[in-house]
């Protein structure tokens, strides 16, 4: 079965009906060209939205507030309510996106476990780290060689933009998870987690590709530097342990 | 319209980038979002409750760059392709130059390749919502698409060594 670009787009773009994006990872494991075509594609995605990424994070020009305001021409004007936007996150602040990427996904029953398994989450400063099971397989797992049914499944692994790697990663809990987390100093910080659609099986493209769950394919997007590591460059990260 | 300012004040750094993928300029894109936000002001009365409010806002915004860019085209200010290569070679602006490379690249689509471009790969709206702010069918807009795609790859292409 051969794909058109157009297919592979919208794959790349999540815009692919379920029976389709099935035919197609299936069709990933046995034709090679798949899998580049559809890592270009999604490189230049990532490319694009970080060429202008910077914009975000640009002060925004009071004559536009005061437009919103709609008192031009007052700029002078003591500005007496937070109508000044909070500054948006960049890069390096991991922390302040934790908690607006964690979506649908309630956190107590993960951080509260009581007994063993050990909780795979746990908070430290505001953070969102993780723990347990979870922190192993983020240090140690390769996605090339991991047993199938582990409790976690590594997805993609990559270096983002502001210099360190990330993991995508699928927590196989009664209700399965899908997450992204970021090296943060010898501890892995979860930037985005949602419910997973998928059933934990699968190698690690299905994983890689958009059958993650929206909030952590676009937080991906976001990060993402170039391409994400193949078995040679994840096993080199491994043994530098993570260390960017 | 108290509700309407203060959600229009988290949105404009999002509409900022919106103008800046369309206009480049940083100061054109700037008008741009202010005139949208007036336009918006004053027919705040057309937005639907129920209808999301950045959605809206890229369609007012798409609207005036589509003014702007008749009533330049009036007036015979077009861009020429050196122009933008005067503003790549702006040392001022500071971006890395895979940044700039990609800026430019997008700058000089074609207006509706370039208007796709922002809504789905920089804005990560969904076919149906950018084709309903383009006022085209979905099949126009992923042609749109695949073509700004392969265009991108042309420009971007000899950079990546793909």
């Amino acid at each position: 079965m051969t794909f058109s670009d157009e297919t592979l787009n919208a794959y790349v773009d999540g815009e692919l009906d379920a029976a389709t994006r099935a035919a197609l990872e299936a069709a990933m494991t046995t034709d090679p060209q798949l899998a580049p075509r559809i890592a270009r594609q999604r490189a230049l995605r990532a490319q694009v939205r970080a060429a202008f990424a910077p914009v975000l994070t640009e002060p925004v020009p009071e004559r536009l507030l005061a437009s919103v305001r709609g008192a031009p021409g007052r700029a002078g004007n003591v500005v007496a309510f937070q109508a000044r936007p909070r500054p948006r996150w960049s890069w390096p602040q991991w922390g302040a996106m934790a908690a607006s990427l964690i979506v649908g996904v309630l956190l107590g029953p993960l951080l509260l476990r009581p007994s063993a398994p050990q909780a795979p989450l746990e908070t430290s400063g505001g953070r969102v780290l993780a723990s347990g099971a979870l922190a192993g397989a983020l240090s140690q797992q390769l996605a090339s060689s991991q047993p199938p049914g582990a409790p976690v499944a590594i997805g993609v692994s990559f270096r983002a933009r502001s210099g360190g790697y990330c993991r995508t990663f699928l927590l196989r809990e009664a209700q399965p998870l899908a997450g992204l987390a970021c090296r943060a100093g010898p501890a892995w910080q979860v930037v985005a987690l949602a419910q997973s659609e998928l059933p934990g099986t699968g190698s690690g493209y299905r994983q890689a590709g958009s059958a993650l769950p929206p909030a952590v394919s676009r937080t991906l997007d976001e990060l993402i530097l170039g391409e994400p590591l193949d078995a040679a460059g994840e096993s080199t990260a491994r043994a530098a342990g993570w260390k960017p | 319209m108290a509700e309407l300012r203060a959600e229009l004040v988290e949105l404009l750094p999002r509409l900022r980038r919106f103008a800046r993928v369309l206009a480049r300029d940083a100061h054109d894109a700037d008008d741009l979002v202010q005139t949208a936000i007036e336009r918006a002001l004053a027919h705040a009365g057309q937005l639907r409750a129920d209808a999301p409010l950045a959605g809206w806002m890229f369609g007012i915004l798409r609207n005036a760059w589509i003014d702007e860019q008749r009533a330049r085209g009036r007036r015979g200010r077009v861009f020429a392709a050196a122009e933008l290569g005067e503003q790549v070679a702006d040392p001022a602006h500071g971006a890395p130059l895979e940044t700039l490379a990609v800026q430019d690249a997008v700058a000089r689509l074609p207006q509706e390749q370039r208007l796709a471009v922002a809504l789905v790969l920089v804005e990560g709206l969904s076919y149906k919502e950018a084709a309903h702010i383009m006022e085209v069918p979905i099949g126009t807009l992923t042609s749109r698409l695949a073509r700004a795609r392969e265009a991108l790859q042309a420009m971007l292409g000899e950079r990546d060594g793909a």
